[in-house]
């Protein structure tokens, strides 16, 4: 996974809706038809800096399996990035597939 | 800016967030499990990297790095009481001196808008004073536009309170000096421009706070009652509040306003005498206006005095210098030497404190080699340990430049418990010595602890050759400090014993200030007559004469030039022909004046050797007036005892010159006891002037002993900075000593002579003293230049001075080396080779 990209899928990931860690890691592992597997050692210290960012809020909310742990959720902020993002990541791939294609 | 605030609350909340955090993993390591993946991840390293993304991991380190820091100290109180001892002195002298340069020049005035106060003074290409005449301060303000106010002081000799014996000193002031400064009056009024500006106003005086309590014992009805100021009735209308702040330094006890100046001192012309340089004056920029630029306007306000009144003026070159005023002390160039100096010299004994104290950091560092290297084992590195160990350095220079600003406090007390010190002065550390202190600190931290530390932490605790750096370091701070107290010893020697060239001890000077009472040059010469004819009458005066610029008088006159390529302060004087036989300086070739004689002069034996070097002085001519020189003097610095490159001229006083002499007298017997003779002779002539009688003798004493002072002040740095460098030392000779048994245990067996086991003890220090000593001595030899003018004559590179110092450091360094140096040869040779 190219570095900077993980917190873009994770702000995409909870655009849908608030989710806790491991949903977030699953869902990108699905999602991806399983080829982007997220260690814990990457996704949690990529939640904290965007808690600090502000893209993202933590609340207590019970799991599946009916434990109580802290669901992730998208701010307004959150948003506005994840929009900025896209449209930069949309560019930068356009650029390199015409690079590609008629390089 | 959110941001910032998150990461604060995440501070604050960490145990918080921390287990949150926790919880979060954990649930996903059971989530996980369940899905049947294994994670075999590190819990708490991991936990650990996510916490860094908070940004407070420096904290966590830091304050572990304090907590280990803390109990290494504490585990070792007596390498911690020395370490801080040895930094306390050296940190601490440097904060007391940085504490007194910033109460001298750095600290504002309390006072209104301090900051714009400037001080103005005529200066010209060879000449100064910081005084002129009253006219020309009322012609400046008036006319200058870049000052909003203009104050003037006028200083007097000191005057009688009623029928007392003992005088005290006095000034007068514009109206406007109180209000300008803000100043409150602690009882009764202070002088106001509305009703102190008119000679018509009733006479009134203000006295300050020490003066109304010692002598008026506190008392508030003082306020409106009449006293006798040298005989003249005036109101006491008000007291200066105790901690009142004046410009320039401590102010006067007694305060007239200058409007009543002809009251009080009968006959004065001083307010209308364009030639009578005698007023300080001080001046308040106005708003948005710099220095230079009032400068610019005061210059052209001088073209424009000249016009008018030329005998106001010295010549076209004369300008006002605008000096910042608003400190305790006008600094002026030279003293910015004199403090960059002593800022040298303390920093030289840091150096030696924080060399020292490396030293022992590294012998230290060898007995913490098992722990550092348990410590990179586990994982450790480099950077980790250097930082703790930084942290321990500056844990260390923390606690001693806490002793040292303890020590800075002590010095500062001492110094304000002097007489006549400003009460506002405070000893307390402000601001400014606070940031001093805090930047040395972390200095002194880098500098003992930064090479130890790169040392250890490269596991290199046994190389040398910093060690050898460290003991050169030390040996040449020492020898540098050594050298010039052993110049400050000598100069102080030199005063005390040799001979100044006049005969100062049975001397009198008696200022009776005839131009300040209105003396016409006639008036002046029939009292000046009358007073000499009187005096010789009395019986134990031998001789008396006439002279303008008497020795340590309050005026002094100097030019500098240049005189076959040596710089020379010239120092004239106008003296009638007795003057010589009565100071007791020799002629060494020609004649003293004849009576009424014009067009002479009579020049210094080093003057003379200076410009007509092998040839007969007499007939020379010299000045603009092409003056002939018909005698030659002894040396006599009696203005300038400490500058060996003063050289004098005299010349014969002429009529003009007499409102301005001074009488000098030669007496057998205590200089003293003439006082009340003198006084009732001055009496007798005009009861309206009170002259002022001085003994040469205290004068001259007075001087040599603040010279004194200052030797002992640098001898005692000096010789603390010698024993700090023994100490180190003994220390590391000993820890070679030491870490080597083995070896010389070997070489003793082998039938190694003693003479042959020291030197292989010691050479590795050989090297380093004598490349220490070589740099102290050249760095003392080209900085003791700056030096010349407190050495009374003293050669800066005096060979005795310089033996002496280097001799007392050489013998203290071979005891410092020798006696651990010893230990190697009482080896147990067998049991130390049985041993492991």
């Amino acid at each position: 996974m190219p570095p900077g990209a993980l917190p873009m899928l994770i702000l995409r990931v909870l655009h849908s809706g608030s989710l806790h860690g491991y949903a977030i890691a699953q869902r990108i592992h699905v999602l991806s038809s399983e080829v982007l597997a997220v260690e814990e050692g990457l996704l949690y210290p990529t939640l904290q800096k965007m808690l600090l960012k502000g893209w993202v809020t933590a609340d207590w909310g019970v799991s599946e399996t009916n434990r109580k742990v802290r669901f992730y959720k998208l701010t307004s902020q959150g948003r506005a990035q994840l929009k900025a993002e896209l449209a930069g990541y949309d560019r930068i791939t356009q650029a390199i597939q015409d690079i590609l294609r008629t390089a | 800016m959110g941001e910032l605030w998150r990461r604060i609350s995440y501070l604050l909340n960490r145990r918080r967030l921390d287990a949150e955090l926790e919880s979060d993993m954990e649930f996903h390591r059971e989530m996980a499990a369940r899905a049947g993946q294994n994670n075999f991840g590190n819990t708490l390293r991991m936990r650990e990297q996510s916490r860094e993304a908070w940004g407070w991991t420096w904290l966590d380190r830091l304050l572990q790095d304090l907590n280990y820091g803390a109990r290494i100290l504490a585990r070792s109180p007596g390498f911690t009481v020395l370490a801080v001892l040895i930094l306390g002195i050296g940190i601490g002298v440097n904060v007391a001196a940085f504490s007194f340069f910033n109460m001298v020049a750095l600290k504002l005035l309390p006072v209104r808008d301090a900051a714009s106060i400037v001080r103005l003074e005529r200066r010209s290409l060879d000449s100064y004073t910081s005084e002129m005449a009253y006219p020309s301060f009322a012609f400046y303000r008036d006319h200058a536009r870049t000052l909003s106010a203009s104050m003037a002081v006028l200083g007097i000799p000191p005057m009688q309170i009623d029928d007392d014996l003992q005088p005290f000193s006095a000034s007068f002031v514009t109206p406007n000096f109180f209000t300008e400064l803000g100043t409150p009056a602690a009882y009764g009024r202070l002088f106001t421009p509305s009703l102190d500006s008119s000679p018509s106003d009733p006479p009134s005086v203000v006295l300050s706070y020490g003066l109304w309590q010692h002598r008026f014992s506190g008392d508030p009805s003082i306020i409106g009652r009449t006293i006798h100021i040298s005989k003249r009735p005036a109101t006491v209308i008000g007291i200066l509040p105790y901690d009142f702040a004046s410009l320039g330094g401590s102010g006067p006890e007694i305060w007239m306003p200058m409007a009543q100046q002809p009251y009080f001192i009968q006959g004065s012309k001083v307010l209308t005498d364009w030639k009578d340089s005698s007023s300080r004056m001080w001046g308040r920029l106005a708003p948005g206006v710099t220095a230079k630029v009032a400068e610019q306007e005061l210059r052209s306000l001088t073209h424009e005095l000249r016009k008018q009144h030329p005998e106001a003026v010295w010549d076209e070159n004369e300008y006002l210098q605008v000096t910042f005023g608003g400190h305790l002390q006008i600094m002026q160039p030279r003293m910015y030497q004199l403090a960059a100096m002593v800022g040298v010299l303390t920093l030289l004994i840091l150096a030696v404190s924080c060399a020292n104290l490396g030293g022992l950091m590294l012998a230290r560092a060898v007995a913490r080699e098992r722990e550092i290297g348990i410590r990179i084992a586990i994982g450790a590195g480099r950077a980790r340990i250097l930082r703790q160990l930084f942290t321990e350095s500056l844990m260390l220079a923390s606690l001693g430049s806490a002793a040292g600003l303890g020590l800075g406090y002590v010095v500062m007390r001492v110094l304000l418990s002097f007489p006549n010190t400003p009460r506002w002065l405070s000893a307390f550390p402000d601001w400014r010595v606070m940031l001093f202190t805090i930047v040395i600190t972390v200095l002194a931290a880098a500098f003992f602890g930064l090479a130890p530390a790169l040392q250890i932490a490269r596991q290199r605790q046994h190389k040398t050759i910093v060690r050898q750096i460290l003991v050169a370091a030390q040996v040449a701070a020492s020898c540098v400090l050594l050298i010039i107290a052993a110049l400050l010893v000598r100069a102080t020697q030199h005063v005390i014993y040799s001979d100044p060239g006049f005969g100062y001890e049975q001397l009198i000077s008696i200022d009776p200030q005839l131009g300040r009472h209105g003396y016409s040059p006639e008036a002046a010469r029939a009292y000046l007559q009358q007073m000499q004819t009187r005096l010789h009458a009395v019986p134990g005066i031998t001789s008396v004469a006439l002279v303008k610029l008497p020795p340590m008088g309050h005026i002094v006159s100097n030019s500098n030039v240049q005189i076959n390529g040596r710089d020379v302060t010239l120092y004239p004087n106008w003296v009638e022909p007795g003057f010589f036989a009565t100071m007791g300086i020799p002629l060494k070739t020609g004649r003293t004046f004849l009576p009424g004689e014009k067009h002479a002069v009579i020049v210094s034996e080093s003057f003379a050797r200076q410009q007509w070097p092998g040839q007969n002085p007499l007939g020379k001519q010299i000045g603009d007036t092409k003056d002939t020189v018909v005698g030659v003097a002894g040396d006599a610095h009696i203005n300038a005892l400490n500058d060996d490159d003063a050289a004098e001229q005299y010349w014969p006083a002429q009529a003009d010159d007499m409102p301005g002499m001074v009488v000098v007298a030669r007496a057998i017997g205590e200089p003293g006891s003439f006082a009340p003779a003198i006084k009732s002779i001055s009496e007798s002539l005009d009861p309206k002037a009170l002259p002022e009688i001085r003994q040469i003798k205290l004068l001259y004493h007075e001087n040599v002993s603040r010279l004194g002072m200052i030797a002992t002040a640098v001898s005692a740095i000096g010789i603390v900075a010698v024993a700090m460098a023994g100490i180190g030392l003994i220390g590391l000779v000993a820890f070679t000593v030491s870490q080597r048994t083995k070896e010389i245990a070997i070489r003793i067996a082998l039938g190694a002579k003693p003479i042959a086991v020291l030197s292989a003890v010691l050479r590795q220090f050989s090297w380093p003293v004598i490349i220490g000593l070589l740099l102290g001595t050249t760095a003392a030899a080209l900085g003791s230049r700056l030096l010349r003018v407190v050495l009374y004559g003293v050669s800066n590179l005096d060979p005795i001075g310089y033996a002496a110092a280097l001799l007392v450091l050489a013998t203290i360094v071979a005891i410092a080396a020798l006696l651990p140096a010893r230990r190697a040869l009482r080896l147990d040779v067998a049991r130390t080779l049985h041993y492991d």
